[in-house]
Formats: structure tokens, sequence, C-alpha cells
């Protein structure tokens, strides 16, 4: 009799010394979660097949327009409508494929390469009249990517008049080259990627169906929610907003030059943050197995409410709140921008909801902490 | 010994092994939590100081909360520095922007005073807006300084008019209402600084616990470079915000007081008043035991000490907030103005810190930030501290005493 209270008394402390939340609320799981009766696999075939590669494709596909407009802009530079306009299409899908930083766009570190804002001007110059520059090295990734045909486009003059005269001036050929040159550079890295998941690696994920810190759930819901915290709530929102420093920062907002598009380009990293939740195919027409419906056959409830909708609540909260924003650099120059930041308070409740209850639900290991301390 | 950066990518844990083993600790560390202060858990060795080493190297570390002191004791001292400062200078400290530290170290440093204002986890995280809020309170005491307060530094301070009035021997430079915003920086920074950060973020179980901190803490996985894990510094983080600033911070308590012009000292102050003598203590003692846990990977113990630094700081808080508006109360009957809004300003400060303290029961601060403003709003009504009646210091009084485990009478000497 005595062991077994023993027993039970283990059992109880395992509720009461390891509910380490100092809030109020509370996460039940199931009390018996028996992880085989969600179907990993079938989850991570339509990520891959279903998301992933379809978009890579939509991507792949954006660059090579922006490469046939940057070819017809710099052949006769005297229009900068077209290649703009391709700029902001692959930009805005970028966007949704920004986040499967795992396996081939990892091995390349696509992200880095793409989009570091903002562009490094003086590098970028200098890069531009040396002409001599290898947009392999790593020194080199913050004289471009989207950012750096951002300031190529829209910020080398105060209006198109003078931006398109840099492009038929003393250095044009050299404009000319080193926009086209970046361009080219997207473009191989994002058909290396592409090519990668359309050959072996596909299989490689998806067969990697276990439930350990290296298969590919665990490892995959780590860089959703990294992407999320670190690139779409701080990159995006947080570090321009002074959140982090207390100094607002509108220099730090993507698509400095062009300057409208910011809060777009977050919302369609919202929305494909959303729609990977929620394992809304590419082409948006149909839904498969997601983390959504993982928490369902969970059957994970916080505070009495269904978690999957707890998250499908925020996320619309918070897209409703960054909707009703004005740009995002109009609404930096508030002192200081209480609605931006209020939005960003809206965004930043997501977070736990992933980083907290729903990988303890799915019994998964966050691998990587703040690094904000001292 | 073992780093971190080398093990991360062969570590597998499975959830449910760490789990249970730490249910069997965590067994053990709730029986003994019943026991009282005493410690009577084998396991954890408390040391005499707020030393702790591991393989023979120190492995206490607080510098960046130094460095916080100190640059706020630079700020607090410009404001009154009235041939040598500007707007720019203040703001520049208070972001350290700009080298604007006379100490050379401190514009070296990659720390601010202002990035961690309002900034805890636990209050702040989800409040970002809030925090900016209460960032730009504290800008606008700077820049009011400089602007209205400078100017009227050989003006006599009446009803509406900024300027200096005396107190006793000393001269006090106010505001049209009263107020020192020197005094209005330097006390708000004990809470929005080192409260909050103390309380609300490092001695936080969301920091403390954050990814791997226990399972690293439990296996001494320490961090890259370093002689300690993650989890010891972090409560060090928190000690430094206290005892940051002592010339020997293994027996910081000797100097309780003399360290700084912030939280040390007022614990230092609340420590004099005989009703409270012992609480110095009781927070080292603390400080101490929970880092002992940490080491015995006793999180229940430490988890308990936490409880009672939330309860003892915030305490500490509110009682220098009433001294204040009883000092002021006094003067006022007395007739003391320049003596009153100089104990009235240091009130302010306390009061707007009140919102930064950490009620145990509830996990949220023992007033609200809405509840501080209305107090603030009605302390600034019309003319201010001109205005003010013993009244409603008396009634502020009592609504703050009655929330914490002290009376009036204890507060008031």
């Amino acid at each position: 009799m005595k062991k077994f209270l023993g027993i039970v008394s283990v059992l109880l402390m395992i509720t009461a010394c390891t509910s380490g939340d100092d809030s109020n609320d509370t996460t039940e799981e199931n009390q018996n979660p028996d992880s085989t009766s969600f179907d990993r696999s079938a989850m991570l075939a339509n990520w891959a097949d279903g998301i992933i590669i379809p978009g890579y494709v939509d991507f792949n596909q954006k660059v090579e327009v922006l490469e046939l407009a940057t070819a017809n802009f710099v052949s006769s530079p005297d229009d900068l409508s077209e290649v703009r306009k391709a700029w902001t299409e692959a930009y805005t899908v970028w966007q949704r494929v920004s986040m499967f930083e795992i396996g081939p766009a990892e091995v390349v570190d696509l992200r880095l390469n793409v989009n570091i804002y903002p562009t490094n001007i003086d590098l970028l110059e200098s890069n531009v009249t040396n002409g001599d520059y290898n947009l392999a090295l790593a020194s080199n990734r913050a004289a471009k990517g989207f950012p750096a045909i951002d300031y190529l486009l829209y910020g080398l003059g105060e209006d198109d008049a003078e931006i398109l005269a840099v492009y038929t001036g003393s250095n044009a050929a050299l404009y000319r080259q080193y926009l086209s040159d970046i361009v080219v550079d997207i473009k191989n890295l994002s058909s290396e990627v592409l090519s990668q998941w359309q050959g072996d690696y596909r299989d490689t994920f998806v067969n990697n169906d276990g439930a350990s810190a290296t298969a590919s759930v665990d490892r995959f819901v780590n860089d959703y929610i990294f992407y999320f915290e670190k690139f779409l709530r701080a990159g995006k929102m947080g570090i321009p907003g002074g959140v982090f420093s207390g100094n607002v920062e509108p220099n730090n907002l993507e698509t400095l030059y062009e300057g409208t598009l910011s809060k777009s380009l977050f919302l369609e990293g919202l929305d494909a943050s959303q729609d990977f939740f929620n394992g809304v195919s590419y082409n948006g027409t149909s839904q498969g197995e997601s983390l959504n419906t993982y928490l369902v056959t969970l059957n994970s409830v916080k505070n009495g409410v269904a978690l999957h909708s707890i998250i499908n609540e925020s996320f619309d909260t918070t897209r409703a709140s960054v909707n009703s924003l004005e740009s995002f650099k109009t609404e930096l120059e508030n002192t200081p921008p209480i609605n931006f930041l209020e939005a960003y308070d809206d965004v930043q409740r997501i977070v736990p909801l992933l980083k907290v209850d729903m990988v303890s639900a799915m019994s998964i290991r966050i691998d990587f902490a703040d690094a904000d301390g001292d | 010994m073992l780093f971190k950066s080398s093990l991360n990518n062969n570590l597998m844990y499975k959830k449910c092994i760490p789990l249970f083993v730490l249910s069997i600790l965590g067994l053990t560390s709730c029986e003994n939590d019943d026991s009282g202060n005493t410690i009577t858990d084998n396991t954890i060795t408390v040391p005499a100081t707020y030393s702790f080493e591991r393989d023979g190297s120190s492995t206490v570390s607080f510098s960046g909360q130094t460095e916080r002191i100190l640059m706020a004791e630079e700020l607090i001292t410009a404001m009154i520095d009235f041939d040598n400062t500007d707007t720019q200078a203040l703001l520049d400290m208070f972001a350290n922007e700009n080298t604007p530290f006379t100490n050379e170290d401190l514009n070296a440093s990659s720390k601010s005073v202002k990035s961690k204002v309002a900034a805890s986890t636990d209050y702040f995280s989800n409040a970002a807006a809030t925090s900016a809020t209460i960032r730009t309170d504290f800008e606008t005491w700077m820049m009011a300084q400089v602007s209205e307060v400078f100017p009227a530094r050989n003006t006599v301070a009446t009803e509406g008019i900024s300027g200096q009035i005396a107190d006793g021997a000393s001269t006090r430079y106010v505001n049209a209402k009263g107020f020192e915003y020197n005094q209005l920086v330097n006390k708000g920074l004990i809470g929005g600084l080192m409260l909050d950060q103390a309380l609300n973020n490092y001695l936080s179980i969301s920091v403390l616990d954050e990814g791997t901190n226990r399972e690293d803490n439990d296996i001494d996985l320490v961090e890259d470079g370093k002689s300690y894990t993650t989890m010891e510094h972090k409560w060090d983080e928190a000690f430094g915000y206290v005892f940051g600033t002592a010339p020997d911070a293994a027996n910081a308590i000797v100097t309780l007081g003399d360290d700084d012009s912030f939280l040390n000292k007022y614990i230092g102050r609340v420590e004099g008043d005989e009703d409270f003598t012992g609480i110095a203590q009781e927070i080292f003692d603390a400080f101490k035991r929970g880092r002992a846990a940490i080491v015995a990977k006793n999180y229940t113990v430490r988890d308990a000490q936490a409880a009672i630094l939330r309860e003892k700081l915030s305490e500490v808080i509110a009682i220098r907030a009433v001294y204040y508006l009883q000092q002021g109360k006094l003067a006022i009957e007395a007739g003391n103005f320049g003596t009153a809004f100089h104990d009235l300003s240091e009130g302010y400060g306390f009061i707007y810190s009140l919102q930064f303290t950490r009620n145990i029961d509830t996990n949220t601060s023992y007033f609200s930030k809405s509840e501080v403003d209305k107090y603030i709003a009605t302390l600034s009504n019309n003319n201010g501290l001109w205005d003010v009646t013993p009244e409603t210091l008396d009634m502020m009084s009592t609504t703050i005493a009655d929330r914490f485990d002290f009376t009036i009478e204890q507060a008031q000497n």
C-alpha cells in the first residue's frame, strides 16, 4: 500500500512540479496521448506536395519573369514599370516560401541570400563601381537579393527620371550589369532549391516521419516557429517599431526605397503562416493534414477552448489589426507608434500559442532560445 | 566540462524521459517546501556568501546589470547638471548612443537603459505599445527638465511657475506643478528597470526555464565559453539589478544601501526602519538559496525563493511610496513646500514603480497601470503639488498599504 501511494504521489508531482507556467493559463493535453493516432507522414506529404513544392514552383516562375523583365529593362532602360511589377510579384511570392528554410534552402542559406534588409548601399555601390564582385561570397549577402533590387529600382534618385538617368549615365553599363547579376543570382538559388525538392529531397523529407528531435515534423515545426518569431514578427515589425531597442527604426523596414509594400509583404507572410498551419494547399483549393488537424486529433484544449480554434482566431485578429494600419512607414512617424505597436502585440500573442501550447501538445522540443540576454 | 555548442546536434531527448526524472526530483523538493524556511534537503548547500563555483571558477556573472545601473547613475546626475546638459545628451544616455557617458566602459557597452525599461518577458512581451508609452514617459521627463526647469534655474518657483525652492539647506528645482523631473526618472527607473527586469524577467519561470534551460542545467551544460549554465546566469542577472554595484558582490549585504541610487539604496532605507529590520537579509538569503537550489537542480525551492523575492522587493516599493506620501503630508501641514515637493516627487516615482511590482497570488502587479495613471493624474491636477491636500495623500497611503502586509504607521518613519 505504501508503495502504491508513492507511485500515486509521483504521478501527482508530474502535474504539480512541471506545469512551469507563471500564468493562470492551463494547457490540458489529452490524458493518454497516442502519437500513432495522428499520421505524421500524411502531414509531411501534404506539406511537401501541397504547399512547399508548388510554392517553390511559383516562386521560381515569378523569378523567371523578373529575370526576363530585367533583361528587357537593361537592354532599353526607358521604363521602370515592368521590372518593378515583376520584382513586386516575386518579392510577394517570396513571403510564401521564406519559412521553408529546411533541407535545400537551409543548405544554400536561401533566406540570407535573397532577403537581408536594409541593403548595404556602400557595399553595393562599391561592388557596382569596381565591377569585380563574387556574389557567392557570404560578405556580399547584404548587397544583393530583393532589398538590393529595391534600392536599384527605387532608391537611385529622387524620381523616376533620375533613376533612369543612372542606367543611361556614365556608369550605366555597370549598374545594368549588377542589376542583371543579382537577379540571376536569385534565379540560380531558387532553381537549385526547387530542383532538389523535385528530386530526392521530397522523399527524404516525407519519409523522416518519426517523432524525435531530428524527425522532419519536429525540425520543421521549429523552423516554422523560428520564421514566425524572428523574421515575420521581429524582422518586419518589432525591429522597425523599436520594440527591442526602444528606438523606432523606419530604415529597417522591408522595401525601404519602394516605401509602401512593407505592410502587404507582412500580411502575405502572415497569410502564409496561417495557411501553413491549416494545411491549405498552395493554390488555395484544398486542405490536408496539418498542424491544425494534428491538434484536433490530440484534442488539445486551452482554458476550455480548442487550441486550434484559439490559434486561428489569433491569426484572424492579428490580420484585422495589421490591415487597419496605414502604411508601416506612416505609422512609424508617430511617437510612440502606438497603433503599430498594438498590432505588433497581436502578432506576438500568436508566438506562445505556437511555441508553448502547440509544441507541448505535440511533444516537440523547441531547439532555439531568445538570444536577447546580457 | 560540457559545452553547449558541441552537444547541441547530438542531443536527442524524448520529452517523456526528463519529465519523469524531474517528477522524482520534484517529489523530494515539494515535500521539503512544507518544512518552512529552513532547508532540510541535504542536496542544497547554501553558501554563507553569494559565491558559486564550477571546477574552481566562479559561475556568478552580472556585468550587464552593473553597466545599466552605472548608466542610470550618470543619467540622473546629468539631469541636474545645468551647465553641461542638453536634451540630446539625456536622450543619448538613456539609449546609449553617440558615446554619451564619462565612463568609457559604458560607451563601449552594447547595453542601454532604455532597451530594458518596461521590457520584461512576463509583463511586456505582449505589450509593446504599453512599453513604448512608458519609455516615452521617461523621455518626456528628461526633455521637460531641459526645456522647463533649466531656463528657470534662477527663478523662484511659485504656483504655475517652474523654478527653485528651498528644502531646508537644500535647493530643489521643480516644474510649474512642483515636481522634480530628476526624481521621477530616478525613482521611476527603480520600478521600470530594476524591479521589472528582476521580478518579471529574470526570476520568471518562463525565462529561467526557457527552451532547454532545465535540461541543460540538469546536466551542467554550460554556455559556450562560459562557466555558468543559462539558468544560473539568469538568476545572477536578477541579483545584479539589486546588488550589481556592490564592491564585494559575494558579501553585498554588508554595503547594502550605499551601492547605488536605486533599488539597492531603498532596500537599505527600508531595512533602516526598525519595523522592517531583517528584510535585507531575507532578500539576500533568498537570492543565495535560490541560486544554490539551481546548482542542486531543485526547482521547487528555486521558485519558492523567487516568490519571496517578488513579495519582499514589491513591498520595498510600496513602503517607500507610503513613506514619501506621509513625509510630504507632514511637510505640507507644516507649510514646508520645498520639503514636501521633494518628498512627493520621490513618492510619485515610487507610485509609478508600483505598476512593475509582482503579486505572487495573481501574477500581476499590485497596482495596474491605469490605477497608477489615476494616482499620478490626481497628484498632477491643476497646480499639482501646490494644491494637493493631506486628505488625498492619506487616502493614497491607505490604499497602497492595504494591499500589502504593512501599515501606514510602520512605513512612515
